[in-house]
């Protein structure tokens, strides 16, 4: 079973045998303790009755919002906590509503705030890196995808059980869709102690440079036990942030000194960016990137399976990875290891109809594209390992699926490809593309400007060097081949498909030209496949 | 802590119920609900802004193409408009809606996929049904196959499912198909609703739910 990242506690033995008391949200939780509260909200420990799900329930009263004029904040705050799956970031995994409420129902993290270790005294330098390391992730995975945090701060860093930092409270955050013209955010929100300069001289600022102000002042406060900037006098601590006042205690290495004057440095421009700090040599100590997917609503490590299943491991392919040749898989599967693709039925064929695909009701998705071919599976695997190492995609392969995982984050997070190939008979096979994650455009673009060719030729290259034998090959009886007229088609290398005595071939006409037309007996129709065309079956030298 | 639903009404779609009702005959909470009403509003709006769901509002959100016909979308609105008056109310689109609920009963989902492909509603799938959905779908996908294809797939399919040879499949050998082929019905479950209150937030502000 692929591990869960995100920690979703069952204590259903916990709470079966306890009495149904009062204390029960809308039919569903049982609310326990109080575990903060801040201007507009309350947060209490709670459980689901029905599942025994442990949860922390952020409670919101609906008067105040309306009197502060936030109802745009928490309608962005519910899309931005949907938008942001990560290992580092408290989930959000339902909104519910009364008139006078609003219940924001949160992932429970059990190790409580950050700042509560903090106030117990400094910590050491090996600690404090990896949580830092931690917010560091959190905070790129966010602004990859246009959300900024601009409140961060000890009190909104949780630490679950086993150590790990979730950053939580997006209520003051904001979303690159609010940004004027100049690129810049005109609010005032934050904790002074914490905030850049550049916020609080009231000008526009860049919400990126602006978290990383904060996450310097939350790095010194980790290893110092007190603040950077600190002063009885709200005056005077302005004057001290504004003039980047601060100084490193003793204790501190010179590599985390030399770090910390490159973050809390007072002109945003000339503050380190993300990729700066996580090419630093105090920052990379150790640090090892988490690398993660959302498979069936979960957080899963990309080293897990693909599948539910504990002792299957998907491969996590390098650009250098070998592929297995057909015999090697041949010789796998008689032996055992590698099963057969999943072989398709009438009805697995029906399902495929995008009638059945209500999914298209709650998101638009890039089309799903799937094709007939006769070429072995190893080699379909193989061009696809060298069509994401052309484009740097990292490849998963687990049996008969393989997943495309781009680099480039966009608002959608990586382009995320899933190829996955079923048995049609012995010989043939469907290999099915769709988008797992991702931005559609890129997706469709990808689709057709390198997926879909590649594999293609794959096709082409497939029948071309099954093609020079003495006798022509014949196309594979229950195949029908679509053909294209000689004159239409590239005279050179193109693959001769040669109708069999008891076959025509199925000419498909296009809009401006007449569908009558049939090859004459000196003209052998050429078949090449069209960019919007699916790659056809070629039959090979050892087939009848 | 406990709530009670609010007799005010506002102006609501026709065939309008109330989520507290909804909620309990599906697996859906109250605000869940709520929030589906905020995704149908915008659908039966999208084309003839009558608050109904009509065929070419539920083609126009599967496919963004209204006119764009196809056999299997028919059938699922067919199964959704219940009333049978040619459009979805907004109690048929909670309730239809509701089985493709991950945490619908396996049982209901095994029901409405049997239905789904009983094309004649004969009350069993029948052999032609079965080809003609194949070749239902080969006509609007990418996939080209031969006939002698089509007839070899359909009769191993039909052999396997229909194990009585009565030349029909019945709801019980569906049933026991679906067991031994899971993958069937994994079209009948949809992810997304249950993320819907975080998909469709503006519910939070206008629920008509009460503290009491």
């Amino acid at each position: 079973m692929a591990e869960i990242v995100s920690n979703r506690v069952n204590t259903t033995s916990k709470i079966s045998n306890k009495k149904q008391t009062s204390n029960l949200l809308l039919g569903r939780f049982e609310i326990g303790k109080l575990l903060g509260q801040g201007n507009f909200a309350k947060v209490y420990y709670a459980t689901n009755i029905k599942t025994g799900e442990e949860v922390a329930i952020k409670v919101i009263d609906k008067e105040k919002i309306l009197k502060g004029g936030l109802v745009a904040h928490i309608k962005r705050e519910i899309s931005i906590m949907h938008r942001v799956r990560h290992p580092n970031i408290v989930q959000l995994f339902e909104v519910m509503a009364t008139k006078s409420k609003i219940y924001f129902v949160m992932e429970y993290v059990r190790g409580g705030e950050l700042f509560n270790k903090v106030s117990k005294g400094r910590l050491k330098e090996e600690v404090a890196r990896k949580y830092f390391q931690q917010l560091i992730s959190a905070v790129e995975f966010c602004h990859a995808r246009g959300v900024y945090h601009r409140d961060i701060k000890p009190e909104n860093l949780l630490v679950d059980e086993n150590g790990n930092l979730k950053v939580s409270d997006f209520g003051l955050s904001a979303v690159s869709d609010q940004i004027r013209q100049d690129e810049l955010f005109h609010t005032f929100c934050g904790t002074p102690a914490y905030v850049a300069p550049e916020v609080l001289s009231r000008r526009g600022y860049d919400g990126a440079k602006v978290d990383i102000w904060s996450c310097g002042v939350v790095l010194f406060v980790l290893m110092a036990g007190y603040l950077p900037f600190n002063d009885k006098n709200i005056m005077a601590m302005y004057r001290r942030i504004y003039r980047g006042d601060f100084r490193c205690p003793r204790w501190f290495s010179p590599h985390l000194s030399k770090f910390l004057a490159l973050l809390l440095v007072t002109n945003p421009e000339a503050r380190i960016g993300i990729p700066e700090i996580m090419g630093n040599k105090w920052f990379k100590k150790g640090f090892k990137q988490i690398k993660f997917y959302v498979e069936d609503d979960r957080l899963c490590n990309v080293d897990d399976s693909l599948l539910d299943n504990e002792d299957d491991v998907a491969s996590v392919v390098s650009d250098n990875s070998v592929s297995e040749s057909d015999s090697e898989i041949e010789s796998k599967r008689r032996n055992g290891p590698l099963p057969r693709p999943a072989s398709l039925n009438a009805f697995d064929i029906i399902s495929f109809s995008k009638g059945f695909d209500l999914s298209g009701l709650f998101e638009e998705k890039g089309d799903v594209v799937r094709f007939v071919t006769s070429v072995s599976v190893s080699k379909i695997m193989s061009k696809l390992e060298e069509i994401a190492h052309l484009f740097s995609f990292s490849v998963r392969k687990k049996d008969y699926r393989v997943s495309l995982e781009g680099t480039r984050e966009s608002v959608k997070g990586p382009l995320t490809i899933a190829v996955e190939i079923f048995e049609l008979t012995p010989l043939l096979v469907v290999v099915e593309v769709k988008k797992k994650g991702g931005d559609i455009a890129e997706y469709e673009k990808f689709c057709t400007t390198e997926l879909k060719p590649g594999l293609q030729n794959l096709m082409v290259e497939e029948y071309a060097t099954s093609s020079y034998s003495a006798a022509p090959t014949q196309p594979h009886p229950l195949l029908r081949v679509r053909t294209v007229p000689a004159h239409l088609s590239s005279e050179i290398g193109s693959p001769h498909f040669i109708p069999s005595d008891t076959e025509s071939p199925h000419y498909i006409p296009s809009d401006n030209e007449s569908p009558h037309y049939m090859p004459s007996d000196s003209e052998s129709p050429h078949y090449m496949p069209s960019d919007n065309e699916s790659p056809h079956y070629m039959p090979s030298d050892s087939e009848p | 802590m406990g709530c009670y639903f609010s007799t005010s009404k506002k102006a609501k779609t026709p065939g309008y119920e109330e989520p507290s009702v909804l909620a309990s005959e599906t697996p859906f909470t109250v605000s869940e609900v709520e929030a589906l009403y905020e995704l149908y509003k915008k659908l039966s709006n999208s084309v003839i802004q009558d608050g109904l769901i009509h065929k070419e509002e539920f083609q126009l959100a599967l496919f963004r193409n209204k006119n764009k016909r196809n056999l299997f979308a028919d059938r699922i609105f067919d199964l959704f408009d219940v009333k049978r008056n040619g459009v979805i109310e907004f109690g048929e689109f909670v309730r239809s809606l509701g089985t493709f609920h991950p945490n619908a009963a396996l049982d209901d989902k095994i029901a409405f996929a049997f239905r789904l492909y009983d094309l004649r509603q004969t009350g069993y799938i029948e052999r032609e049904e079965l080809e003609e959905m194949v070749l239902a779908l080969l006509n609007e996908s990418d996939l080209v196959l031969s006939d002698d294809m089509i007839e070899a797939i359909v009769d191993k399919t039909f052999s396997d499912a229909d194990t009585q040879g009565h030349g029909r499949i019945d709801q019980d050998q569906w049933k026991a198909f679906v067991s031994k082929h899971p993958s069937l019905i994994k079209n009948m479950t949809l992810p997304y609703l249950k993320d819907i209150t975080l998909a469709f937030p503006s519910f939070v502000l206008r629920t008509e739910l009460e503290d009491s």
